[in-house]
């Protein structure tokens, strides 16, 4: 166990424990935001993404003590008050049904609207095909990502 | 109406079940599982495991105090082995720690000694030695001894299906807290509520009442939380109950897929035979289901797909017969389709068979034999107001079938080491639990002091969008607007002895159960207006929150009904039971009328081949679906986009594996991919078939939670007749999913 100091949405955090342990269980069992959620563990599927230094990150595979001097983003963080054109977009176009994946999709597409403000339909497939969707929302998270540009 | 559910997925703060906020003093549990398939136990030794600090207690099945049994449909299965192992991951004991990480540790301090036994995973082997999980049923039609000689083709062969892992992104799990007096409350994400009540109460020898079990949301379902939640709830409830203490399992990815059983394996033999004009004269089939090494689902996953061997076709003469067989996977269960799909892709790949056989195209086989109003299903229902032909005709035509194909014609005559395939997948599923007992639900409406309206049904939401048809349904009741109305989660306190969400029945059952409180809440305040104002009942009523008499507005609002009620001492609590009417089934003679109605549809999907590699990519899928009339038309094509996607992904890329010895070789999604972004087709079209819905259905909007997943047994043939195309010597075989790797070994066959 060690003392690790966590800034996670721009806010400070120490927490005591095994330097070693995913950043992920810190961001839920011990900072409390539960938005960022398990999928796999293998950072397979994206569920667990988050930003380190602005960065998408996927944090069930990230050991804890990585993240000290880092600024962490979850979903919580993304934007004040949901309003994230990302968010705005996955929401005009329905893209969620049963929303577990979708902190990770919308993290995902927010960092790629980031880098890069304009993507192609194949740039946008690159980007956000490692993000796993069950329930095959991925046509409209296609539609999402293109009307978040306007908003 | 948006889904009610968007603005706290976008956010992050939708509650699942591991983000139930953990109560001080919870304990962690976790399966100590077998890791091989068939074995006797000859001895466990938990003694350092349970000496590892921060280990509570070590489970077994002697600590039960009441049945260990967890069965739904047959008493066959136990919670935690006893004295035989029948698949690898089988529960033997449950870990108890004060954490996850803790419990792991000692997990591999326990020490089993087994004496191995001969391992069976084909189905087929399974029968020829006898282990059936219960006797074959065959569903006959017409008169199969004459039958073949009317016949100018007779085609036999083979087609296997291979199962698929449900892969919800949330894994299984349970949360459980002891009461007073004995009582547990479970939070769990499960489909069916009920079923986690009544086998804690079974395991843990107290009565129902003492069991709540409470589900806000599941982080997907697809089936694999029908029956197969049960064990986790059980586990924290037994452990809670044991220690007193509140104990919490979430499960790991890998645990959960290799402890959980899938889709079904099927293997089976098919005979067709045509007459000279391509009418489908006479269809035997046989089919085995891999069942697992316990009941599950299996015996009425097996039933769905001896009603769905002939698909959207009429068949003079049918003979379809399935076998449950035993084998020592883990228990396969309910998934999307829940064998419909199995029993389809049989007599499609019978279809295509034939139309390569005869030199003709599929499609003039399939459309030769579409169902017609009147005609009979090999189980007795007759078919009525059917869109078999309609969905056909209005896919063919929209979407310009014949230049499609010339397209696809002229492309694979420039092109030499790319191809490209079509193919076309009418179905017809149909709509209700095939065990008629469970086709009711209830629902349970207050209407608050303040006017806002609480309403509780037996209806899980896991994605496909029940609770916005749900306020939906409440809005055009009590002309309420959405945000007076609230669902609550769903607990077997409020609402129970429910079905479990499932059959894409959810939103009818409960959506009728709910109209029906609805109905007499409102009629209710209306006789309540109608004492205050003195003026005849059938002239008043609710419009946009207000009351009207006749098509004047009066100056009494909804709230001010809701007052005058209360003042009146009206009760504005109403509960609603609805059991679908019509059906019936006879198992004695497989004859009734089980469906309330059926939902059609028919697709065209076209692949590309990259002949030198094997690998593929879907150009479009193009349909007509059978809405009925949609109430929620994004909620609903949403649910075509994902099940056509799962479809897809079931006839192509997800490979469950396992070894001789019955491991899960396929174990995480390193080594089990399922469909990604890149996956889904290019184009994908939908349009509403212009139908008028059926009054079974909840406000005429039909079903759509599994019919669309059967849109993508197409794929599978749209990849043959590419094969076809760049192979002119390959021969057909079925046996999905047609992965890069067997679509390689085709080309070059």
């Amino acid at each position: 166990m060690a003392k690790i100091d966590l800034s996670i949405n721009g806010q400070s955090k120490t927490i005591d424990v095994d330097p070693q342990m995913p950043l992920l269980w810190a961001i839920r069992d011990f900072v409390g935001l539960t938005g960022t959620k398990f999928g796999c563990g293998i950072a397979q599927c994206g569920a667990c993404t988050v930003y380190m230094d602005g960065k998408p990150s996927r944090s069930c595979v990230i050991p804890t003590v990585a993240a000290e001097g880092k600024e962490v983003t979850t979903i919580e963080g993304l934007s004040e008050n949901n309003d994230h054109p990302v968010q705005l977009a996955w929401i005009a176009e329905q893209v969620p049904q049963c929303g577990y994946c979708q902190s990770g999709q919308i993290m995902s597409a927010a960092a790629l609207l980031k880098d890069n403000p304009n993507p192609t339909d194949e740039e946008i497939d690159q980007a956000m095909s490692t993000v796993i969707c069950r329930c095959g929302t991925y046509p409209r998270i296609k539609k999402a990502i293109k009307e978040s540009l306007n908003l | 109406m948006k889904n009610i559910d968007s603005n706290s997925h976008v956010k992050g703060t939708s509650i699942y079940l591991d983000d139930i906020p953990v109560r001080a003093g919870t304990l962690y549990a976790l399966a100590y599982d077998s890791s091989c398939a068939h074995a006797r136990i000859k001895k466990v030794d938990y003694s350092t495991a349970e000496n590892y600090p921060g280990v509570i207690k070590i489970i077994t099945h002697k600590d039960i105090p009441g049945q260990n049994q967890i069965g739904g449909i047959f008493p066959d299965e136990p919670l935690l082995a006893e004295n035989d192992i029948h698949f690898w991951g089988m529960p033997i004991a449950l870990i108890i720690a004060e954490s996850e990480y803790i419990a792991r540790k000692a997990k591999k301090l326990i020490k089993i000694e087994v004496e191995e036994l001969p391992v069976i995973t084909d189905p087929r082997e399974a029968r020829e030695k006898g282990h059936l999980i219960f006797p074959p049923r065959t569903f006959q039609m017409g008169n199969m001894d004459s039958a073949w000689d009317q016949c100018e083709y007779i085609l036999e062969g083979r087609a296997d299906s291979n199962g698929q892992e449900h892969l919800y992104i949330e894994t299984q799990g349970a949360y459980a807290f002891p009461m007073e007096n004995g009582s547990i409350r479970i939070s769990s994400s499960t489909q069916g509520p009920t079923a986690v009540q009544k086998t804690v109460a079974r395991v843990l020898g107290i009565p129902m009442h003492k069991i709540e079990v409470d589900v806000t949301r599941l982080g997907g379902g697809f089936g694999g939380k029908e029956d197969q939640a049960t064990a986790w709830a059980v586990m924290v409830a037994l452990a809670a109950q044991i220690l007193n203490r509140p104990v919490k399992y979430a499960v790991h990815r890998m645990d959960d897929m290799r402890m959980t059983g899938k889709r079904h394996p099927y293997s089976s033999d098919y005979k067709i035979g045509l007459s000279k004009d391509l009418k489908i004269q006479a269809y035997e089939v046989t089919f085995h289901q891999n069942a697992g090494a316990a009941a599950d689902l299996s015996p009425a996953v097996m039933e769905r797909t001896l009603y769905h061997a002939t698909n959207t076709y009429f068949v003079p003469n049918v003979k379809a017969t399935a076998y449950c067989c035993k084998t020592n996977l883990p228990p396969n269960t309910a998934f999307r389709g829940f064998g419909g799909p199995q029993g389809m892709f049989v007599i499609e790949s019978a279809i295509q068979k034939a139309a390569n056989h005869i030199g003709i195209k599929t499609r003039d086989i399939q459309a030769a034999n579409l169902l017609k109003e009147k005609d009979e299903f090999p189980y007795g229902q007759i078919v009525k107001k059917c869109e078999a032909t309609n969905a056909w005709y209005a896919t063919l035509e929209k979407y310009n079938i014949k230049e499609l194909e010339e397209e696809i014609d002229s492309f694979n005559k420039n092109n030499v080491n790319s191809k490209k395939g079509l193919a076309i997948m009418p179905i017809c599923f149909g709509i209700s639990f095939t065990n008629t007992p469970m086709n009711n639900a209830r629902a349970l409406v207050h209407i608050y002091q303040d006017g806002s309206v609480g309403i509780s049904t037996g209806g899980v939401e896991m994605g496909q969008g029940l609770n916005t048809k749900m306020v939906q349904v409440a809005m055009h009741e009590l002309s309420l607007s959405s945000d007076r109305i609230k669902i609550e989660t769903t607990n077997t306190t409020r609402v129970a002895n429910t079905s479990p969400s499932a059959a894409s029945a959810t939103a009818d059952l409960n959506g009728k159960a709910l109209e029906i409180a609805c109905a007499k809440l409102r009629e209710r305040l209306l006789e309540c207006a109608s004492n205050y104002l003195n003026i005849d009942l059938v002239e008043l009523n609710l419009k946009d929150q207000v009351l009207y008499h006749n098509d004047t507005k009066t100056d009494l609002s909804w709230d001010q009904l809701v007052t005058i009620a209360l003042a009146d001492r009206v009760c504005l609590t109403e509960n609603g039971h609805y059991a679908t009417p019509l059906i019936n089934f006879d198992k004695s003679i497989e004859k009734g009328h089980p469906f309330a109605y059926h939902v059609y549809g028919t697709a065209i999907i076209a692949v590309t081949l990259d002949c030198i590699r094997g690998r593929y990519e879907f150009d479009y899928v193009k349909l007509v679906h059978d809405f009925g009339l949609s109430m929620n038309y994004a909620v609903d094509i949403g649910q075509i986009e994902g099940g056509l996607v799962q479809g897809i992904g079931w006839m192509t890329m997800e490979e469950l594996l396992y070894n001789d010895n019955g491991k899960l070789l396929s174990n995480a999604l390193s080594t089990y991919k399922i469909p990604d972004i890149y996956s889904v087709p290019k184009i994908v079209d939908i349009e509403s078939l212009n139908s008028e819905g059926h009054e079974l259905a909840i406000r005429k909007s039909k079903a759509v939670g599994e019919p669309p997943l059967m849109y993508g047994i197409g794929a599978y043939f749209a990849i043959q007749n590419a094969i076809k195309a760049f192979n002119s010597n390959y021969k057909n075989s079925f046996d999905a999913p047609f992965t890069p790797e067997k679509v390689l070994m085709a080309l070059y066959s």
